[in-house]
């Protein structure tokens, strides 16, 4: 950029040119830098949806118009259904995840229950994990007759039922929520944080115990961010194809993402796929529209002037039965299936459980060194992921200071491009990205650059929500003293605005980097033979069920979030993957 | 009953006598190979499609022919076979060429593949030394024989003696097995589709409503049954891979092979080069790697089926002359195996 403000200042030789420059010389860079961001979010998320949109209309080959895309993609039951379960998975998985997640976030926020920090990882760590991993976990634990728990529950009691089975609705919701009830959490534990003490001493002297004054009182105020927890998981669990694949089919639940696949068997029918999601973001544009209207009739201002003062509720010997309920979520999200897949990984047989004759290096030794594709997917794992949450966090920081230093007229714009793959189920994206980017003129199926720039707009939204915080706590004084001294805009940027952004930055470009390094939905549908990731080849490994190779190659993908994770907490606090911003 | 013909199998049987002990040595290269192995060094490197073989064995099989070859790297896609063909499917339809060679144990892919005029035409030297019966899969030579798979039934020895366990196809929808069957999915494995074709021919469709009646654990893979019945998930494997079987029994698992009394489901199953692939000389140098004793060699230490007399079959398997095979012909295969895995959606719900 600042190349491009030298160059406009010099004068042309030519008479033509002058003429050109002078006009462009009353431009200010930033309108510039405003175009340039217009075109790369047109093009990260405006386009692919568009054309998303128009292939749905189109005959294949021919691409004339015809509605028969709609009639092929609704007109059998089967795929009515695999809709109707979607949607049923979302509000039972959501559900799930607020029950576990709202007590959890109670207690860290407003009560003395000990081990916070214990509670604190077993967020980040079900965060982390990849859902699909976490399945194959859960289907050591708890498939009928062979799951650990099963046969530990049959032991103890003599019954011939299992206790629980993966392969069912309730297994594959449960599944989801254990995995996704960090996101519940995040939301409702900042809100709780803003509501004062006060609030609740009101009650208290009024005659209502913590009981009921955290039901009447404390939880309705935070009722907005339970409602956007809930919409988030519901979001994220239509939009999720690991889990359903490895859990639904043997389930046999077909569901929304399982569909969509079939619809790219031979014949590829993209037209009939893109008619087929056109729902799904019908219905999330009308729950986010839902939520607008629910909360637009009440006020849920908690924060005032005023500054209230925050002390923890004294529990008593109820915060042992709250902790019990977060460790009790840490058994079930994270230790058990951690501890499972672990046995897995280093046995010769996993159905022969811990026994010395059972240990193996076998496949840790397949995936190191053996193993063609799996270190090449390990780096492009990271380097895809992290190429993507450097542009995503650079966009993001370029729109949120434009739009909060309200810079540009229609800015507002730009944000809300920034924040809609927010609500695009990530896979309906990667049909949009392959609709418009993968053939010719661009052609850029099987490519790095087709999944850098898709990562890039799922998680835009993320970076841009992070960046928009870290800009609201920087006074424009200290840039406009700056810019007093002389110094340009861009310059004034550089050297004063984004070192004082830099450690909010950091951590938001770490959040894309971990959750852009599990991401498999978007990915399963653009890579090439060459540009596997991790999650895409855990995927492929999956689908010989053979669970030791798959749990090894799961323990690699761990270890190196884990690595990321470290380096996050180190450099930009403990909690940064979890602050809501 | 559909049986590979008596003539097919006498041959095989012949070639089997024939076959010596040891394994021919790889050790000089013949002149065809030292030519076409300088053009793919030049390419560097070759993207190869499968759902032929485990994942095991297909990354052992890149593996040895990247050591073979030295300069010339072997791209493993392994799938399912109609998910490799999907990746082919979607890379056509985006008008890329990424895969040289698919290989798929559908092998009614390959009569689709060549109408459409997408196979190139070559025929390996190597070919010549195949098994009679494997020497022309295509009398156009757009694709070459490059796998045998068997496909039976298995039992968890633990959970069902050998006297209790299901002797024949239709043993298997006696309503004593409920809940105890594991089997794989027409939309994933290549091989199932194959199954389920074949079984349809003999019984009709309603074998598959009797055997949804047993509530059978559905996975996607063929080889996904073989890793529920090591784990006691279920009991009962239904169209296993023999080769992986085998393999999980070595690796001390409780598994038993069954031959069905009707006969055994074999898929000889081709690979063809892509018109458009992107490597073409190394395309080339691969299938001469696969006709050749070479790929034999690796998967039989896997269990997998030998495709020369010049290589031993793998240990523990019956020697292919003594069993009956059952397959659909290519024909009924390409039209059949689409129109399955519609039936088996509308009757499994998956």
């Amino acid at each position: 950029m600042p190349d491009t403000t030298i160059a406009l200042r010099e004068p042309g030789p030519a008479a033509r040119r002058t003429t050109w420059f002078g006009r462009l010389r009353h431009v200010e860079p930033v309108t510039l830098l405003w175009a340039v961001l217009i075109a790369a979010l047109l093009f990260l998320v405006a386009f692919p949806l568009l054309k998303l949109l128009a292939v749905s209309f189109e005959t294949q080959g021919s691409g004339a118009f015809t509605l028969a895309n709609y009639g092929t993609a609704y007109g059998r039951a089967r795929y009515v259904e695999a809709l109707l379960n979607s949607l049923t998975l979302g509000l039972i998985t959501a559900t799930i995840a607020v029950v576990l997640a709202v007590p959890m976030a109670w207690a860290v926020s407003r009560t003395d229950m000990p081990g916070k920090g214990f509670t604190w990882a077993v967020v980040l760590a079900a965060f982390v994990m990849p859902p699909y991993l976490g399945a194959v976990g859960w289907i050591l634990l708890a498939g009928p007759n062979s799951g650990f728990l099963n046969l530990a529950w049959r032991w103890a009691t003599g019954a011939e039922d299992p206790l629980f089975d993966v392969y069912s609705f309730a297994g594959l919701a449960l599944v989801i929520a254990l995995h996704s009830f960090p996101l519940v959490f995040i939301f409702v534990k900042s809100a709780l944080d803003l509501v004062s003490s006060e609030m609740e001493d009101a009650a208290n002297i009024l005659g209502a115990g913590t009981w009921t004054a955290m039901r009447k009182v404390s939880l309705p105020l935070v009722w907005p961010s339970i409602l956007g927890g809930f919409i988030l998981v519901f979001l994220e669990t239509i939009a999720l194809f690991g889990t359903p694949a490895i859990i639904g089919i043997p389930a046999r639940i077909n569901v929304v993402t399982t569909q969509l696949w079939q619809f790219f068997e031979y014949p590829v029918r993209v037209e009939v796929a893109a008619a087929y999601a056109m729902p799904l973001l019908l219905i999330t544009v009308g729950l986010i529209a839902a939520q607008r209207l629910v909360l637009s009739r009440k006020g849920f201002v908690s924060q005032t002037g005023k500054g209230g003062e925050r002390r923890p509720i004294r529990l008593g010997p109820w915060r042992w039965l709250l902790f019990g309920w977060c460790a009790g979520v840490g058994l079930f999200a994270v230790a058990l299936p951690l501890l499972v897949l672990i046995q897995a990984s280093f046995a010769k047989a996993w159905g022969r459980g811990l026994t010395l004759d059972n240990l193996t290096l076998r496949d840790y030794r397949l995936l190191l060194f053996e193993h063609e594709m799996a270190l090449t997917s390990v780096w492009n794992t990271i380097w895809f992921s992290g190429v993507a949450a450097t542009l995503a966090v650079g966009l993001a920081l370029l729109i949120a200071y434009i739009v909060a230093r309200k810079l540009v007229p229609f800015g507002e714009a730009l944000g809300f491009l920034a924040m809609a793959p927010f609500v695009i189920p990530g896979i309906v994206m990667a049909i949009g990205f392959y609709a418009a980017y993968a053939p010719p003129p661009l052609a850029l199926y099987g490519t790095a650059t087709l999944i850098i720039l898709a990562f890039t707009a799922r998680f835009l939204p993320i970076a841009y929500a992070n960046s928009t915080a870290a800009m609201r706590a920087v006074h424009p004084e200290m840039e406009e003293a700056a810019r007093i001294l002389g110094s340009g805009r861009l310059h004034a940027i550089r050297h004063v605005t984004a070192p004082l952004v830099k450690k909010a930055l950091l951590g938001g470009w770490l959040i894309v980097f971990i959750v852009a390094s599990r991401e498999l939905s978007a990915a399963v549908f653009l890579v090439g033979p060459r540009t596997r990731t991790m999650s895409v080849l855990l995927y492929d490994l999956s689908e010989a069920g053979n669970f030791e190779v798959l749990a090894a190659f799961g323990g690699i993908l761990l270890v190196i979030t884990m690595v990321f994770v470290g380096i996050g907490m180190k450099l930009v606090g403990r909690d940064f993957m979890l602050r809501r911003t | 009953m559909q049986m590979i013909t008596r003539r097919q199998l006498a041959a095989m049987a012949a070639a089997m006598a024939a076959m010596g002990t040891g394994a021919a040595g790889a050790q000089e290269m013949p002149p065809h190979e030292r030519e076409l192995h300088e053009a793919a060094r030049r390419e560097g490197e070759i993207t190869w499609y499968s759902g032929q073989y485990s994942a095991e064995g297909s990354e052992a099989v890149g593996r040895a022919f990247g050591e073979r070859y030295p300069g010339v790297r072997c791209n493993v896609v392994r799938s399912t076979s109609q998910v490799a063909f999907q990746r082919l499917s979607q890379d056509n339809r985006a008008g890329v060429a990424q895969c040289d060679v698919f290989s798929s144990t559908d092998f009614g892919h390959y009569s689709l593949l060549k109408r459409e005029g997408r196979l190139l035409k070559y025929r390996p030297v190597n070919a010549d030394g195949l098994l009679p019966a494997l020497r022309h899969a295509d009398p156009d030579d757009t694709y070459q024989s490059s796998f045998i798979g068997l496909y039976l039934l298995a039992h968890n020895t633990r959970k069902v003696s050998e006297a209790e366990a299901p002797k024949s196809w239709t043993d298997v929808l006696d309503p004593k097995w409920r809940n105890q069957l594991a089997v794989g999915h027409p939309g994933f494995s290549g091989a199932i589709g194959i199954w389920a074709v074949q079984m349809r021919k003999m019984y009709g469709w309603d074998y598959f409503k009797r055997l949804e009646r047993n509530r059978p654990l559905i996975g996607r893979s063929s080889i996904d049954p073989v890793t529920v019945l090591n784990a006691g998930e279920r009991s009962v494997g239904v169209a296993v891979p023999s080769g992986s079987t085998l393999l999980s029994i070595e690796r001390g698992n409780p598994l038993r092979l069954i031959y069905p009394t009707e006969g055994v489901l074999a898929t000889i199953s081709p690979s063809a080069i892509l018109r458009n692939a992107p490597h073409p000389n190394a395309a080339k140098l691969f299938m001469e790697f696969t006709t050749g004793p070479y790929l034999s060699q690796t998967v039989r230490l896997l269990y997998g089926e030998s495709l020369r007399p010049d290589v031993p079959p793998p240990e523990g398997s019956r020697p292919l002359d003594q069993i009956t095979l059952l397959a659909p012909t290519q024909e009924e295969a390409e039209k059949g195996v689409p129109e399955v895995r519609e039936l088996w959606r509308d009757t499994f719900g998956i």
